[in-house]
């Protein structure tokens, strides 16, 4: 059964879908970033390479772009195991079945444009913290969006990652057997808080792991929310490089091309680093 | 009771951001602090629609580019992922595939600029859907992988042993019992053309229009209510399909999961 002819076409297909346009266009930013090709091409120089290197907003941008990533997946999943803790298997009847799967409906930029409307000075949230009478003008309301924190970017993530999380955690309760196991360690005398933290929630996590992981690279790299709810600066990677890319002073065009090789080898190197952790462990427990 | 109360506020909050588009999409005037707009109006939706606006072309060439990448990138996906589930080397091609998903769509977008615009495919349709198509095919190889396991691999050599021919045992065999996961990848893929905007832009470069495109223009230029009805736009096909097809949901999700985790 493992036995293939080593010309499959069909590997080839990969190879020239995946793996050739990442190495081709890692190839022409080289190209770009270092002077030998595009329309700034004066012949091979570092120059482009040492001022993104040494340019503070390039490690700020790669920093802020970890860091929110981090924040939006932790935040998201903090908020969904309470939510899975407190509701159970509330989560699989009635209305909040089907409407669970809505957010998955929704992209990016739909989710940024209603974080605008809800969380902005003059938006949903502030109107009704004047009506309940908290604050009589826009600017009394806490200033959400926009700002070097972040939290606009998080909060707008969560909307999106919760619900996800939510039906991730419900189903692999249910794949690992997690209520089982609760109910176990709860009859050798375990209280529910001790059951749900020693039992269920490395269970969970465990289980989790391989879909956060990926996951948490996927937000580091978001680009239409932190467009339209983020600050100027820092700006999350994704935005920088655009930003650097479309400016009228095309002289930034090859910082963009550094800022892009840079955070492709970074997150590739992640990717691989996960894959080979997950291959040992994998490995370790066959042999075990 | 507290249960029952979290479970009513928590669907609450999942369906109240569509009232508001569709509120958005229907306000004439909605000033601070009013918690409700004071007139509605069609005229967005009117507007939106004039012959002279473009948008129905739009909308066309989004939902033809969704449904040409869906269908390439899933007959494509089957077709290789039998190949990578066979392999010996299975583990090593998925982090291949993988690897679109580790770099963000925007850097996919640079790296690809140069070439395309070499190649003159750089602010065309045909481009953009390429572009596209390097990550719907990638998530269409990983979902469709978990297809291919021992019951089907023995249930192919069952009908082969009774004499099917190769062409049979795709048609009477394999496509019947993949049918259910190739509408999951059919949605899925069409979903990330659909909902793509970086690719768009950078590759597209502004020549090519779709319904992101479209409302991130509207939003940058402070019409949030058209920006609103392209949204609601936006979100109808996939919750016609979700909420036509209890079934595909679970399985939307489930493959969702199993792709993540492969």
């Amino acid at each position: 059964m493992n036995r293939r002819p080593r010309t499959d076409p069909w590997i080839g297909l990969i190879l020239l879908m995946t793996g050739a346009p990442l190495c081709m266009g890692l190839v022409f930013m080289l190209g770009y970033s270092t002077g030998l090709i595009g329309l700034l091409a004066e012949g091979f120089t570092l120059r482009h390479w040492v001022r993104a290197l040494t340019d503070v907003q390039t490690w700020a941008t790669l920093v802020y772009s970890v860091a929110i990533g981090a924040a939006s997946l932790g935040a998201s999943l903090i908020l969904a195991l309470g939510l899975q803790a407190a509701l159970g298997a509330r989560l699989r009847r009635g209305a909040l079945r089907g409407l669970l799967f809505v957010p998955l409906a929704v992209p990016p930029i739909v989710a940024a444009l209603l974080s605008v409307e809800v969380f902005a000075n003059a938006g949903l949230l502030a109107r009704l913290a004047r009506a309940g009478g908290w604050i009589d003008t826009p600017a009394d309301f806490p200033t959400l969006l926009y700002t070097r924190s972040g939290i606009g970017i998080v909060l707008t993530q969560m909307t999106l990652v919760t619900p996800f999380l939510l039906l991730l955690l419900d189903r692999l309760s249910r794949n690992e057997r997690v209520a089982d196991l609760a109910q176990v360690a709860r009859t050798l005398g375990a209280s529910h808080w001790q059951a749900w933290r020693g039992v269920a929630l490395p269970v969970l996590m465990r289980a989790a792991a391989p879909v956060l992981s990926v996951y948490v690279l996927a937000l580091m790299g978001a680009f239409e929310v932190p467009l339209l709810v983020g600050a100027q600066y820092p700006a999350m990677i994704s935005v920088l490089i655009q930003r650097r890319l479309s400016q009228f002073d095309i002289a930034t065009r090859p910082e963009a091309y550094v800022l892009a090789t840079l955070y492709g080898c970074l997150s590739v190197g992640f990717l691989l680093m996960l894959f080979a952790a997950r291959g040992r462990r994998e490995a370790s427990e066959r042999g075990s | 009771m507290m249960r029952r109360a979290l479970a009513w506020a928590l669907s609450g909050t999942l369906v109240a951001p569509l009232f508001l588009l569709v509120l958005l999409s229907l306000t004439r005037h909605w000033t601070w602090p009013a918690l409700l707009p004071a007139d509605l109006q069609t005229r967005q939706w009117r507007d939106l629609f004039a012959l002279n606006n473009g948008l129905g072309a739009i909308v066309l060439r989004s939902l033809g580019m969704g449904t040409g990448v869906a269908v390439l990138a899933t007959a494509l996906g089957f077709a290789t992922s039998r190949s990578v589930a066979r392999h010996p080397h299975q583990d090593r091609l998925l982090v291949l595939l993988h690897l679109p998903f580790a770099v963000s769509p925007v850097v996919l977008g640079v790296s690809l600029l140069y070439a395309f615009l070499r190649v003159h495919l750089a602010g065309h349709i045909v481009g953009v859907m390429l572009a596209h198509l390097v990550f719907a095919y990638a998530y269409a190889v990983i979902l469709l992988s978990s297809f291919w396991n021992p019951q089907v691999q023995s249930l192919t050599e069952l009908a082969v042993a009774l004499g099917a021919g190769r062409r049979h045992v795709w048609m009477r065999v394999l496509m019947p019992l993949a049918r259910p996961l190739l509408t999951v990848c059919l949605l899925q893929t069409f979903l990330i053309s659909w909902f793509d905007y970086a690719l768009t832009l950078l590759i597209g470069g502004g020549q090519v229009s779709t319904l992101t495109i479209t409302l991130y223009q509207y939003f940058n230029s402070g019409d949030v209510r058209l920006a609103a009805t392209c949204a609601l736009l936006l979100l109808l096909p996939p919750l016609a399909a979700l909420g036509l097809n209890q079934r595909l949901r679970s399985a939307t999700v489930a493959t969702r999961l199993e792709a993540w985790d492969a």
